[in-house]
């Protein structure tokens, strides 16, 4: 790739970056909406959501709270089942695992729904249990409830960066401990956990940085009793007023930005050490699982309790009710069984539209992400430059903005650009608000494949003759096609997941099925919030089932 | 006219400078061996002639043509230098067959599928492996793989083969094989070859002219004889060969050669000091290889007597070590010798002074 190319697209890429997010911030500083010429400079908007807003005030304690419950939730049950299932001889370990990552690949409002329709007053779960008790014994829209909820559904995030962590460690350090007197339980509380130790706090942060994200389960979970977080409370600001107040929730998405910002970057400092620790160790070879004896049943069934409650049962839940004509006490499910739902789906072009948008924006859209992701590495690829170093900080910056922001900010942007207005009400706007959100995540994927290349595979190709770009074209791009097409899959079931992004977005000819899953949840149909929930979790499988068997043929 | 000339060549990463200024002439049809320790800026060298790091200073010419010229600005990318490169890890494509391996050089050179098919068949069965074309990298051992690395960088003809450490990943018996092979290969077509190694005996025995490097500058040039024989300096006394280096007292220097102090005897050696040696009575270095000390009955000029203290047996021969005051002397012998004090001779004209 030539240098003039290289420095358009890291251009291009920081325009997209910088665009959206310095429109919010010139926002916060105005009287009125952006566009009208009458607006002045001011920090009203600061003084008022700072200072007295009640609620902002509210959202924001909620939001901490709930970070940090969660996590203390979230970081040790994570480890100990990876601990369980990465070094132990676990029953069935080969099998549940795959089982674990299945919360990451499930819209969390979509999980919410679940939540309500199983263990919520009249859920599927909590009538049985009347049944058998006289009472439920819970309440679904407490607080305690969403961080217990929240804290369960992030375990796999944890477990994801614990297990991997693990995996590279060789086993001859848990055998000395072994040897040395030391049961199974405190060769992992003293010798294994430890030694992983970088990997964990890593995966706190992003936890809590998570928890301050949050938006599905408090949207669904917490409007009952008004449990405001910082997410749903820049989501109601644009009812909450009348009118939509540009400037108010330009500070708070500034606020968000503030808390979102510094933790992405702790994080990124501490996937560097724990990348560094890892490395130092790097035998792994033969692990062998340790045996834990009768603890192995015990460990068992806490992972498929988890599994239960966290996978299970919202999801059973909520596709059974899709499947069902009523709900409520007395109702059986058997005479109720019906397709109606899904064939009134069908009577609503918008949301119609919005399956037949959402699988466009998944195939076509994702893979167009992925070829920017991968036109955006090249860019940067083998170059010491600082245009390098700028990416490598520059993209923090999406990653510190929540879908439901980033939405909003390119909404902005979309309203506020003369030649990109008559883009607005099409998926274009939509895409472009994607591939920015999922920029920092598909960058690492697409980068991963490129670090497995050797530079020389490329210099040797420059030696015997080939420009720059002839390099790109025929040594890199084919060597990393296999890890493309990965890549591609996983931005396919991210972007069907997707929810909050396009909240701000939808308008006629950009529907998608998250977005609509949002509004349609304020009118209060169940009926085809659950319909269309179980097509997107269909959509997901399939999506699952390609990374499966693309998986096996790499193997192969 | 030398094929390929470098004149003063300094590069650097970030603050630490890698090369501290390089002079080298290339003479055609050589073959030349940079040779140094890990760190000594030999790979850089190599790289930078093939213009994959950039100098920021001097000038690296291919028959008087700027390649890199820092006075002018000329930095002429990999593509345009017309070379040929064989890697350490062989960076073979592992995407492509051994033949479209070969082939794409070519086929930059806009050369059609019928005018390429017989020189990439030439330059595979040039080095035997004519029958595996349509394999993939993956599916040949590392020696077949080596040979299709240099098939590669020799069939679009280029005047100049740069080579890094080709043979480090072969097996021993391997890379003496290949040693042969290579330098016959390179002979036959006349080409001058640029070849990166630490290992002094492959330099010796591959090279008709060996650039000895260490810390970014070049100690010294010459034929492998010059260098094995001559050495102009203590480092490349000491780098070439398995050498006794000796603390020894300077007593005279006269017409070219020194008069040292060993254990209380007398010996002359060649002076190797230059001109800026030390004084009569300064602590000094004496270096002697090791197959120059021999055993002899009694006393003598320039011998010293020595206490045995071991000997290993290597085979074809014993190395024995002797102690002659607080020294060690080692030296090659095909007998057994037994404890006791003995005499060693150490001829004037292998003695090396600095």
């Amino acid at each position: 790739m030539s240098k003039p190319f290289r420095i358009a697209i890291i251009l291009a890429t920081t325009l997209m970056i910088l665009g959206p997010v310095g429109l919010v911030i010139y926002q916060s500083f105005l009287s009125g909406p952006f566009f009208q010429p009458s607006s002045t400079f001011t920090l009203q908007a600061y003084e008022f959501v700072l200072f007295e807003e009640d609620d902002f005030r509210d959202a924001f304690v909620n939001s901490a709270i709930i970070a940090t419950g969660m996590t203390a939730i979230a970081v040790p049950l994570g480890c100990i089942m990876a601990f369980l299932l990465v070094r132990t001889d676990l029953p069935g370990r080969r099998f549940i695992e795959p089982l674990v990552l299945v919360p990451m690949f499930v819209s969390s409002v979509v999980l919410a729904f679940g939540f309500v329709v199983a263990l919520g007053p009249v859920g599927i779960v909590s009538v049985w249990v009347k049944g058998l008790v006289g009472t439920i014994p819970w309440y679904l829209y407490s607080k305690t409830a969403l961080i217990l909820i929240a804290g369960l559904t992030h375990v796999p995030h944890v477990f994801l960066y614990a297990s991997s962590a693990l995996r590279s460690l060789g086993s001859d350090v848990e055998e000395a401990a072994r040897s040395s007197g030391a049961g199974p339980l405190r060769v992992a509380l003293t010798v294994s956990l430890p030694m992983i130790m970088p990997s964990i706090l890593y995966a706190t942060v992003l936890v809590f940085f998570l928890g301050f994200e949050l938006f599905g389960l408090p949207l669904v979970l917490g409007d009952p009793e008004r449990i405001l977080v910082l997410a749903t409370y820049l989501y109601k600001l644009t009812n909450k007023l009348g009118t939509p107040s540009y400037d108010l929730m330009a500070v708070v998405v500034v606020a968000i930005i503030f808390v979102t910002l510094p933790l992405v970057y702790t994080q990124r400092k501490l996937l560097a050490a724990a990348n560094r620790y890892v490395a130092v160790k790097g035998k792994a070879s033969a692990q062998k699982p340790l045996a834990i004896g009768a603890w192995r049943w015990p460990a068992a069934a806490l992972i498929v309790a988890w599994l239960g409650f966290t996978v299970v049962i919202p999801v059973t839940a909520l596709v059974l009710r899709s499947f069902l004509s009523t709900w409520g006490e007395g109702v059986a499910i058997w005479p109720n069984l019906t397709l109606n739902h899904f064939r009134e789906l069908m009577h609503y072009p918008n949301l119609v539209r919005g399956i037949v948008n959402t699988l466009l924006i998944a195939s076509v859209g994702g893979a167009l992400s992925v070829g920017f992701y991968a036109l955006a590495n090249l860019a940067l690829h083998r170059w010491r430059s600082r245009w390098t170093s700028l990416m490598d900080y520059l993209v923090l910056v999406p990653r510190a903005m929540p879908g439901l922001i980033a939405g909003l900010a390119m909404f902005w942007v979309f309203l506020f650009t003369p030649f990109l207005q008559p883009l607005r009400q099409t998926l274009f706007s939509l895409w472009l608000a994607y591939t920015l959100v999922w920029l920092a995540y598909g960058m690492r994927l697409v980068s991963a494949s490129l670090l497995q290349i050797g530079p020389e595979l490329e210099e040797a190709g420059r030696v015997v003759g080939a420009r720059p770009a002839q390099v790109s074209r025929d040594v890199t791009l084919p060597l990393i096609k296999a890890g493309l097409i990965g890549s591609w899959v996983l931005i396919f079931v991210t972007f069907i997941r997707e929810y909050s992004t396009g909240v701000y977005l939808l308008s006629p000819g950009t529907e998608v099925i998250g977005s609509l899953l949002v509004s349609l949840w304020g009118t209060g149909a169940v009926d085809l919030v659950t319909a269309l929930s179980t097509v997107n979790l269909a959509l997901i499988l399939v999506g699952l089932g390609l990374m499966y068997a693309l998986g096996n043929k790499r193997h192969a | 006219m030398p094929k390929l000339t470098i004149d003063d060549l300094h590069l650097r990463y970030g603050t630490v400078e890698i090369l501290k200024g390089i002079d080298a002439k290339f003479e055609e049809g050589s073959v030349v061996c940079l040779l140094g320790r890990s760190g000594s800026g030999k790979t850089t060298l190599l790289r930078s002639i093939a213009g994959l790091e950039e100098p920021y200073r001097g000038a690296i010419r291919i028959d008087g043509r700027p390649v890199y010229d820092a006075g002018s600005g000329t930095n002429l990318p990999p593509e345009k230098r017309d070379l040929g490169f064989v890697f350490q890890s062989y960076a073979l494509w592992p995407h492509k067959t051994v033949f479209e391996n070969v082939a794409y050089g070519l086929r930059l050179r806009g050369q059609s599928k019928a005018e390429l098919q017989p020189k990439v068949q030439a330059a595979l069965d040039g080095v035997g492996l004519g029958a595996l074309a349509e394999r993939y990298p993956s599916q040949l051992s590392g020696g077949q793989q080596q040979r299709v690395a240099i098939a590669r960088a020799l069939v679009y003809e280029p005047p100049v083969i740069l080579l890094d450490e080709p043979l480090s990943n072969l097996d021993a018996k391997l890379r003496e094989e290949a040693r042969i092979w290579i330098r016959a290969l390179i002979k036959r077509r006349g080409i001058t070859a640029v070849f990166v190694t630490h290992d002094q005996a492959e330099a010796l025995a591959i090279a008709d002219q060996v650039v000895l490097l260490d810390g970014g500058r070049l100690v010294q040039s010459g034929t492998p004889e010059d260098l094995y024989e001559r050495p102009e300096t203590l480092f490349a006394s000491e780098f070439m060969g398995t050498n006794n280096t000796l603390s020894v007292t300077l007593r005279e220097r006269r017409a070219g050669r020194a008069l040292v102090e060993l254990g209380g005897q007398p010996l002359w050696g060649v002076d190797r000091s230059g001109a800026d040696g030390g004084k009569a009575g300064s602590q000094t270095k004496g270096v002697i290889r090791i197959e120059a000390v021999r055993i002899v009955d009694g006393a003598g000029e320039n011998r010293v007597p020595a206490e045995y203290e071991t000997s290993i047996y290597l085979g074809n021969q014993f190395e024995h070590l002797f102690r002659c005051g607080d020294q060690t002397i080692r030296l090659v012998s095909d007998r057994r010798t037994g404890p006791g004090r003995h005499w060693l001779e150490c001829p004037p004209e292998r003695l090396w002074v600095f």
